[in-house]
């Protein structure tokens, strides 16, 4: 037996130096790896994410909601965690609608924590994931943002990214008011990724709400005309806006063609703009009024100044010649911008010489911001006197080589219909915007009857009629600038006009880009003012006059 | 009743209960507490683990292994008053019912499209493999026994290695590596404590090494593949733990992590994340030497360690009492199978052994496997008291 006990010696030493060796290793772990051990089980049991703040709601000046925030489901998934990815996919695709492959290529790519499956999808949905129970497939609530109006004022409002963030319109611009706090959130998860407590760390606080001047009544209606505009005329674009000239307050803004704001991202850039501040465009005609304004307010001709205004007019290399072929003829400047002659126009701008018409261009707010908040806006190009040459006092008058945005020349024409005085256009309630004298309120009062005559009889715009109220208004027909010259066949047809012409309280600006059939502001876009005002007239009961 | 009646009677009562006592007294206590300490922090820590992984049925795991404890204490005891020697009589009868058995449970497994690891009995699934440990040391003991004149043969050695091959397949096939691995173990240890020459051991071992690299790299590389690609992953995913669930090393990461978690003295059932969380797989069963560690830490652990350690230290010290080789080789059979068991075990849930689906003795739930180790302990203990018997009547005949 002193055999068996020398190798049950040896059994016995073998034993602990092995329990010696496990002892030595549990230390091991214990000591030395044991504090990134523990932060290690922590990691994949509790995560901190970042729990979305409600978002603030957009509604019109009456508390109609165009663009609220509501819970909805996100689909995600640990693919390391899904066991069977086919059997999963297969499961899944109904209740998401997605393609199974779709889903498979997602759930089976184990080399990834986290994955998306859906997002944002109705709750009824999310319920239906949840009850399918997949290890590794979870549900969690996310706000979405939802626009009840559908496609109304869509390039106004803008959209919100996946992620909550504004992407363009008043939803970017106005974000930090909108998006609130994000708070924090404590998830702790089981091995198949099942939450099995949520703490809130710091609770998120919901962003305000922002109101517009809009009025979506009034913008519905203005949508609607600009979709007739645009079934009748096929063209590229059309904008619209409708202000309160004694306030500078938006009532409407409206592109055509319209966007569907849930998938903002898949409509083309044109369409996304919002043109009514991003467009800049030759004016042609509607300009003219500009012009005539400087000339009263410098004294360099009355309303009843008569020029003589020859068949063609021959400036530097360029020969100007007026929209219909006529004689020698004497014509007072109301006759002038009632038939919107060129000739004529630039016979008055010529009196005014380049520094001060260049300086009246700027007062009137052109070739820069009107710090509408708006964003996106431009500035427009109006060229410097230095750099005019020698055919520039031809062209500039009568609205030709220099662009502006369809809300500076809301702005300008506002000046005109308010005494001389414009307030910044604006679509956000709550601001105070600050008057600016543009010119005195006589001369205001001169140009607005002159441009009554542009809606009588001998006028470019004579059908643009609502009965009981007196209309002003200037057409504008603008051949659109190409390389090395004009377009024959690519025109911008616009009108401005305001009503009631002598106390003025509606003004609607209207430009359709590139119409097809016609081409003239009188016949395009002056009915679509006409459309809008005897809609916006009567629901705003401003009486006739 | 007659006075003598009553007399006999009361010394009919006094003998009984003298042989009660001696038998008590008789038993090795050490090896006694140390068994039942371990099956005590067993179903606590078991309990613990699964608290309300059954709905409705919070201690499920609890009261079941706390029932299989106290059924194979009751074994223990009893089968610490029969005399082991008669066993080695049976010893044809106990190694076929031990390969039948493990037959019927493939056989049965493979009819039903089932598990062919258990028979379903009524309350309770009969794990075969498990049984098969201690009816094999017992039964490989008396072969031995009944060769030991030619231990130095060459054919002695490999007859009794054949002998445990031949179920070591079987449960192989099941698939039960682990417990195939304890069955080879056995059969070693047997041969060891009955003093097979050093040379057969070394040949053994250059055996084993050859078959190990031929079946995990030469096979493979000759385009033979000998283990399906699972269980060789499984082999060798603890050189290189890993975060992804669906690779084999995970389990051992997540092991871990269970014990570095719970550092030095433990985060408390409460506080055991990983186990609660289910980030620890098997937690009641392989893997509940790690719940040990996230609970109680490093001193838990050590604790348990220190258990083990003197549970082998008495099953050895019987090996060297025994009153017969018999005896010796049993007890050397019953330590080889704890011995394996707790370091190949322990090793897993640390990172130094492959994950073979080797239980912990005493600590992992299963039935099957707390009985069989009480068993096998009882047998110990058996062995204890017929040493000390033994030992008392050479006294007495010495007296005498």
């Amino acid at each position: 037996m002193v055999q068996v006990d020398r190798r049950v010696g040896l059994l016995f030493a073998g034993f602990l130096a092995l329990l010696g060796a496990a002892g030595l290793r549990a230390m091991w772990l214990v000591t030395l790896e044991g504090h990134s051990l523990r932060s290690r089980a922590a990691a994949q049991q509790v995560q901190v994410l970042k729990a979305p703040a409600r978002r603030g709601t957009i509604t019109d000046r009456n508390g109609v909601e165009l663009a609220v925030s509501e819970d909805s489901a996100t689909v995600i998934a640990d693919p390391r965690l899904v066991h069977n990815p086919a059997d999963a996919a297969a499961r899944l695709a109904p209740v998401i609608g997605q393609p199974i492959d779709t889903l498979l290529r997602e759930l089976g790519d184990s080399r990834r924590g986290f994955v998306y499956i859906a997002r944002q999808i109705d709750p009824s949905r999310g319920d239906a994931v949840r009850k399918l129970k997949i290890p590794g497939v979870d549900v969690t609530v996310e706000p979405r943002r939802r626009y009840p109006h559908g496609m109304l004022a869509s390039q106004l409002i803008g959209a919100v990214g996946t992620d909550g963030y504004g992407l363009a319109g008043i939803e970017q611009s106005r974000e930090r008011t909108l998006h609130g706090v994000d708070g924090t959130r404590r998830v702790v998860s089981d091995a198949i990724g099942q939450p099995v407590s949520i703490v809130d760390l710091k609770p998120s606080s919901p962003g305000r709400d922002v109101r517009l001047t809009i009025d979506s009544a009034i913008q519905e209606k203005t949508e609607s005309v600009l979709d007739d505009v645009g079934r009748l005329y096929q063209p590229k674009g059309a904008t619209a806006m409708v202000m309160n000239p004694r306030n500078g307050e938006i009532l409407a803004l409206s592109n055509w063609p319209p966007v569907d704001a849930q998938h903002f991202g898949d409509a083309p850039a044109y369409a996304r703009q919002d043109r009514a501040v991003g467009a800049s465009y030759e004016p042609g005609s509607t300009f003219k009024a500009i012009t005539v304004s400087a000339a009263l307010q410098e004294r360099r001709a009355t309303p009843g100044s008569v020029f003589d205004v020859p068949p063609v007019l021959q400036i530097a290399d360029r020969t100007i010649h007026d929209p219909e072929t006529h004689g020698y003829e004497s014509l007072t400047v109301a006759q002038i911008l009632a038939r919107s002659s060129n000739i004529g126009t630039d016979e008055i701008g010529l009196r005014l010489g380049r520094y001060t018409f260049d300086r009246w261009v700027r007062r009137f707010g052109f070739g820069r911001s009107t710090h509408v908040d708006i964003p996106g806006e431009a500035a427009g190009i109006v060229p410097r006197p230095a750099q005019y040459s020698g055919s520039s006092m031809g062209n500039l008058p009568i609205g030709q080589g220099l662009a502006v945005t369809p809300v500076q020349m809301a702005a300008a024409y506002e000046a005109i219909a308010n005494d001389g005085v414009a307030y910044t256009p604006h679509v956000i309630e709550g601001g105070r915007p600050r008057p600016r004298r543009v010119i005195d309120s006589g001369t205001a009062h001169e140009v607005a009857r002159m441009l009554e005559g542009v809606l009588g009889p001998g006028g470019t715009a004579p059908e643009a009629k609502i009965p009981g109220y007196v209309l002003a208004g200037k057409t504008g027909t603008a051949q659109k600038p190409v390389a090395g010259g004009y377009s024959s066949t690519k025109y911008v047809a616009s009108f401005i006009g305001f009503a009631p012409a002598r106390n003025p309280r509606l003004l609607v600006a209207v430009m359709v880009d590139e119409p097809q059939g016609s081409i003239y502001g009188g016949a395009v876009a002056a009915p679509a003012f006409q459309k809008i005002a005897s809609f916006a007239l009567p629901y705003l009961r401003i009486p006739p006059g | 009743m007659s006075a003598a009646a009553l007399g006999a009677q009361v010394k009919g009562f006094h003998d009984t209960e003298q042989r009660f006592a001696t038998a008590v007294l008789r038993l090795d206590l050490l090896l006694f507490l140390a068994a039942i300490a371990l099956a005590a922090t067993g179903a606590y820590v078991v309990g613990t683990a699964t608290r309300g992984d059954i709905p409705g049925n919070p201690d499920y795991y609890l009261t079941r292994q706390a029932a299989y404890c106290a059924v194979g204490a009751v074994l223990m005891l009893g089968l610490a008053r029969f005399d082991y020697s008669r066993l080695r009589e049976w010893k044809l009868g106990i190694y076929t019912a031990t390969i039948m058995l493990i037959l019927l449970t493939l056989a049965m497994g493979t009819a039903t499209r089932g598990s062919k690891r258990w028979i379903n009995l009524p309350f309770f699934k009969l794990q075969s493999s498990e049984l098969g440990k201690v009816l094999l040391i017992v039964a490989l003991s008396a072969f031995v026994v009944d060769r030991i004149r030619r231990l130095s043969d060459k054919e002695t050695t490999c007859r009794i290695l054949l002998l445990a091959i031949l179920p070591a397949m079987l449960v192989v096939m099941q698939p039960d590596l682990g417990s195939g691995l304890v069955y080879l173990s056995i059969a070693c240890a047997v041969l060891f404590v009955a003093g097979t020459k050093w040379t057969h051991f070394l040949v053994i071992g250059l055996v084993t090494a050859t078959s190990i690299v031929g079946v995990l790299v030469l096979a493979p590389a000759a385009g033979v593949h000998v283990l399906k690609q699972y269980q060789v992953d499984r082999l060798t995913a603890f050189v290189n733990p890993t975060d992804d669930p669906r690779r084999q090393g995970y389990q051992l990461k997540q092991s871990q992590v269970a014990i570095g978690s719970g550092q030095k003295t433990g985060r408390g059932p409460k506080g055991a994340s990983q186990t609660k969380l289910d980030f620890l797989p098997e937690h009641h069963t392989d893997f509940v030497f790690s719940v040990v560690g996230e609970e109680f830490g490093f001193v838990g652990a050590a604790f348990v360690l220190s258990l083990y350690a003197l549970l082998i230290w008495r099953a050895l010290r019987i090996l060297t009492m025994a009153k017969n080789l018999y005896g010796a080789l049993i007890a050397g059979g019953v330590t080889a199978m704890l011995m394996f068991q707790v370091f190949v075990n322990v090793g897993m849930t640390i990172g130094i052994m492959p994950i073979t689906g080797v239980p912990l003795p005493l600590l992992s739930y299963g039935g099957s496997s707390v009985l069989v180790t009480f068993l096998a302990i009882g047998l110990l203990q058996s062995i204890h008291v017929q040493a000390r018997a033994s030992a008392a009547a050479k006294r007495r005949e010495l007296l005498a």
